[in-house]
């Protein structure tokens, strides 16, 4: 020790102190619970039908680590800038963080990971395993076949895709107008996926005799077709309306564009397709009613279009059903609209039907409704009668999103043909799903699949990650669901969730514009900081500055304990803003 | 430059000249302005220190003392409950030779509820190995903090400089504040005798077993012996700078005094009235100014007193069971002497109640009238009917 002696200080300090280093007392030895890092699932990936890995691709965005965030996409969806446009964001009503202000805003992080790609041209690394020689013939080019083909390429299956139309993409090419998903975006994912080594085959649909073939020609089929064909209304008239899928297609198609379109018209449904059929109807000066048979919170359409819909001028007219269509005969000058549609008035039944209200006659009450066109939108079912399931013939195995079948060779059904809900997001976790199974049936044979495929499942499930299919990090993520009560709150600052700019709805009629546009990257990254990052360790260093033995070490880009020191006080766990760590007994 | 100033900014404006670098502090009334004041200086920039916020007086003083520890300028202030609290810190402070400064506002400990001046608080901690220096003036109080840190840091040990509740902390009244130079000069930056160093690791203050406790204690007691010998030398250095002398006890026209006042605080001022009205009226009284108590400098007393007939000790405390505080100390300074004083132990303005130059005059009559003293302390100014009340 440095003393030193003034005539103040005469006598030197006689002090306890050392310079052996405490590195000798292992006071590890003292422990009787160890923390460890124990990252668990977010309730936003368990509630995403593909499974994405969002707590760790907004750590990312906050990072600035935007490349890396688009490859934690990759993994699991090959559709972020779709996605990010059209799926129905169940991700944000399982958010945590609306129970503090409002819900991270995660599709248009997601869409701006996606876009970000695209106008930088990025070329991300895609995982995928080498070719293993084996083929998979798929039908279809939707979200499910050309997820199927995506997930299947990386597992090392060569893959070719027949479309029937002129262009690939299915429903997201034809079904949804281009407000809500431009063309170009959708070409450039499709782009991705073919650069991946996909082959697709337009105007070549799949008939029956070519199934035959492919059994000969390839190891495996994924038949995902989709419902292209609508309901036909079964009333007297019904040969008077327009079906609503096909007038999407058409306009798409940019056929008939002109025709059928200016004046009233009565859209008849309640699903997404007539949300779209009526919403296109605005753009092209149109004026229309959607006709639905049960209430508005009883619509099957996701709500935020629904309201979207509404701002824009379309009007709403609930429980009534329509049962007889005519002309209006006397047309005139002051009565131009050609159609009468009567309308029976229903009323809501006592009686539920899974979970949705049940709608009955309201005794013979009708009415009337004058307009020009008529558009049904009353669902769809599949184009061809092979296109369904089939039921007995072969062994079959029926997953959450696919269904298996052992046909000489084994076929793979998916997307809406056996989706339970038919959105863009479970099309493609059907993919996924259906290229697990199949790459488990040529490895472990049949009886393996479900075990495999559940093993994979986010949390409870059913959704499931090709991550941890592939062994990756995210197998060993405990599946606990984190909650709001398990997050460390005082962290955590109440902060808006960023507006992003939309159209005016009076702007909407004029054209097919976008009507939500991108964020900047300044607001993609405070968005992202809103994220909690629910049991992900983002290595804020909250365990490392707490600890008083200094036993939390930087390990590559993560955390660890040294056993040696800690002393198993828990300060570590019980400070973690975000669940990632647990504490654990030790044995004996 | 003269200001108009309360005793509180007293102790504010010598932290800042003293360039402190680390205040941590909980608030106590009548503590309150002082911490106030300093926060602002930090928040402000006249004073670059680090203040930190606490959740109370013990972890007020555990971060004093881990700044300390690392070789830097460091205060506190609190009071009554605030420093009851910090008792156990208080060892540690002097054990680990800490040359902490900290103002204590002497005020009632309750129950009953009392934010008034009593010098009970300060005196309870009278064995944790803190230097101690009472105050009469804001003057005494800006001066005191200064000599303080001198004093602290000449033989490592922490400094108490203590302010009575509310008659000083409270009052405003005019003080010689003095520029930044001259006090750099009486106070140069502290250079530790030893700190924790990342570049140097050390563990201080461990175990320490039967073998080598007892000279640890030892070298504090040797380190505490020498303070009175410091506080006189550096005192001279600053009146050498500043003017004002200041001594271990202020002896004020002892040198013939028949009885001679000893007391401390604010009372001190009134007891100089007290004193010349007494002379007025021809009476040989004298008043000796309370200023060190720890250590309790007894050669001096011993010293001064001899040949003193009554010295009459006016305490604003009470140890229960025992008598006033500074009377104790006193008789057992005394006792071995030759021709000791008879001591005179009177407990007088307790939880701020006013002790007046009346009081002090009864007080001289009072002790005149008696050879010896009839009992260890006599309660002045007691509501009688209250007190016999208690006897039916």
């Amino acid at each position: 020790m440095t003393d030193y002696k003034t005539p103040d200080n005469k006598i030197p300090l006689f002090l306890p102190h050392s310079s052996a280093s405490t590195d000798l007392n292992k006071t590890g030895s003292w422990r009787y619970v160890r923390p460890l890092y124990d990252e668990k699932t977010s309730a936003c990936s368990a509630a995403c039908p593909v499974g994405e890995d969002i707590a760790r691709i907004e750590m990312l965005v906050s990072q600035q680590l935007i490349p890396e965030a688009l490859e934690t996409i990759l993994k699991e969806n090959p559709f972020p800038a779709v996605c990010g446009r059209v799926c129905f964001q169940n991700c944000e009503d399982a958010c945590n963080r609306s129970q503090m202000d409002d819900a991270v805003a995660i599709h248009h992080l997601e869409r701006f990971v996606g876009d970000r790609a695209i106008s930088s041209e990025q070329t991300p690394k895609i995982k995928a395993l080498p070719d293993n020689g084996k083929k998979v013939a798929i039908a279809g080019s939707g979200p499910a076949g050309l997820g199927a083909a995506y997930f299947l390429t990386r597992l090392g299956y060569g893959c070719e895709v027949f479309e029937a139309q002129s262009e690939p993409g299915g429903i997201l090419r034809w079904g949804i107008p281009t407000y809500r998903l431009p063309q170009e975006v959708l070409e450039k994912e499709i782009n991705r996926i073919e650069k991946l080594g996909v082959t697709i085959h337009c105007r070549t649909p799949v008939t029956t005799e070519m199934l035959e073939t492919f059994k000969t020609q390839y190891d495996a089929v994924f038949i995902g077709c989709g419902y292209g064909r609508t309901i036909d209304l079964k009333i007297k008239g019904a040969q008077k309306a327009i079906n609503g899928l096909q007038f999407l297609y058409n306009i798409r198609a940019e056929h008939d564009v002109e025709v059928k379109t200016k004046g009233t018209a009565a859209v008849i449904g309640g699903g997404n397709t007539a949300i779209d059929v009526a919403r296109t109807l605005v753009r092209l000066g149109g004026d229309p009613i959607i006709v639905y048979r049960r209430r508005r919170k009883d619509m099957p359409a996701f709500d935020p279009e629904v309201q979207m819909a509404l701002n824009e001028g379309v009007k709403l007219k609930e429980l009534l059903t329509p049962i007889r269509i005519e002309d209006a005969g006397s047309a005139s000058e002051d009565h131009p609209a050609p159609y009468v549609i009567t309308l029976q008035k229903m009323k809501v039944s006592a009686t539920e039907i899974k979970g949705r209200a049940r709608v009955v006659p309201n005794g013979d009450k009708t009415e009337k409704l004058q307009v020009d066109h008529i558009f049904t939108a009353i669902g769809a079912e599949p184009t061809e009668s092979w296109h369904h399931v089939p039921t007995a013939e072969h062994p079959s195995l029926t997953l959450s999103h696919c269904k298996l079948i052992d046909a000489d060779i084994p076929i793979a059904y998916g997307g809406d043909l056996t989706n339970r809900v038919k959105s863009v997001a479970d099309a493609i976790a059907s993919g996924k799903q259906a290229a697990m199974a199949l790459d488990t049936y040529f490895k472990s044979g049949w009886d393996a699949v479900n075990v495999a495929v559940t093993g994979c499942q986010v949390g409870p499930g059913p959704v499931v990650s090709m991550a941890m299919y592939l062994g990756e990090e995210r197998k060993d993520r405990n599946p606990h669901i984190v909650s709001y009560s398990e997050i460390n709150t005082h962290y955590f600052k109440s902060a808006p969730r960023t507006i992003v700019p939309v159209l005016p709805p009076n702007d909407r009629n004029q054209s097919f514009i976008p009507v939500e546009s991108m964020l900047s990257m300044e607001a993609a990254l405070e968005e992202s900081q809103r994220c909690f990052n629910c049991g992900i360790c983002n290595a804020c260093d909250y365990c490392r500055l707490y600890c008083p033995d200094m036993s939390v070490i930087v390990e590559n880009s993560g955390r660890g304990i040294n056993l040696d020191y800690c002393k198993g006080c828990g300060l570590c766990v019980a400070e973690c803003p975000r669940n990632a760590m647990a504490l654990k007994e030790e044995d004996g | 430059m003269r200001q108009v100033a309360e005793g509180s900014q007293a102790v504010s404006e010598a932290v800042r000249l003293a360039k402190v670098q680390v205040i941590a502090a909980y608030p106590i009334t009548p503590q309150t302005h002082i911490v106030e004041n300093i926060s602002e200086y930090c928040s402000k920039g006249t004073l670059k220190a680090r203040f930190i916020c606490v959740e109370s007086e013990h972890s007020a003083m555990a971060a004093i003392i881990g700044a300390a520890s690392s070789g830097v300028r460091t205060f506190t202030a609190s009071s009554s409950h605030g420093l009851a609290y910090m008792h156990e810190l208080l060892h540690w402070a002097s054990g680990a030779r800490l040359p902490i400064v900290m103002a204590d506002v002497n005020r009632a400990l309750g129950p009953g509820w009392n934010i008034w001046l009593d010098q009970t608080d300060s005196l309870s901690q009278r064995d944790t190995g803190w230097i101690q220096l009472y105050c009469e003036d804001s003057q005494d109080v800006l001066d005191t903090t200064l000599i303080a840190y001198r004093l602290a840091e000449s033989v490592n040990l922490p400094v108490m400089v203590v302010l009575d509740a509310f008659f000083l902390s409270h009052t405003y009244e005019p003080v010689d504040v003095p520029d930044q130079k001259p006090v750099d000069k009486f106070l140069p930056p502290l250079l530790p005798r030893f700190q924790l160093d990342t570049g140097n690791p050390r563990a201080f203050n461990q175990f320490v077993a039967p073998q080598a406790y007892m000279e640890m204690r030892y070298n504090i007691q040797t380190a505490m012996e020498q303070v009175p010998e410091n506080y006189v030398r550096i005192a001279q250095e600053f009146e050498t700078i500043f003017g004002r002398p200041y001594s271990l006890a202020e002896a004020v026209q002892c040198e013939d005094a028949e009885i001679v006042f000893v007391t401390a605080g604010t009372t001190v001022s009134t007891c100089r009235q007290a004193v010349n009205r007494l002379r007025a009226q021809g009476e040989k009284a004298g008043l000796l100014k309370l200023k060190m108590f720890r250590p309790f400098p007894i050669d001096f007393f011993r010293q001064v007193l001899s040949g003193t007939q009554k010295v009459a000790v006016i305490d604003r405390n009470c140890s229960f069971g025992a008598s006033g505080i500074f009377a104790q100390e006193l008789r057992a300074a005394l006792y071995n002497a030759e021709s000791p004083p008879r001591i005179f132990g009177y407990i007088a303005g307790l939880g701020g109640r006013d002790v007046t130059p009346q009081t002090i005059e009864d007080i001289y009559w009072q002790t005149q009238k008696e050879n010896n003293p009839q009992t260890e302390s006599i309660w002045i100014g007691l509501d009688q009917e209250t007190v016999e009340s208690w006897q039916n």
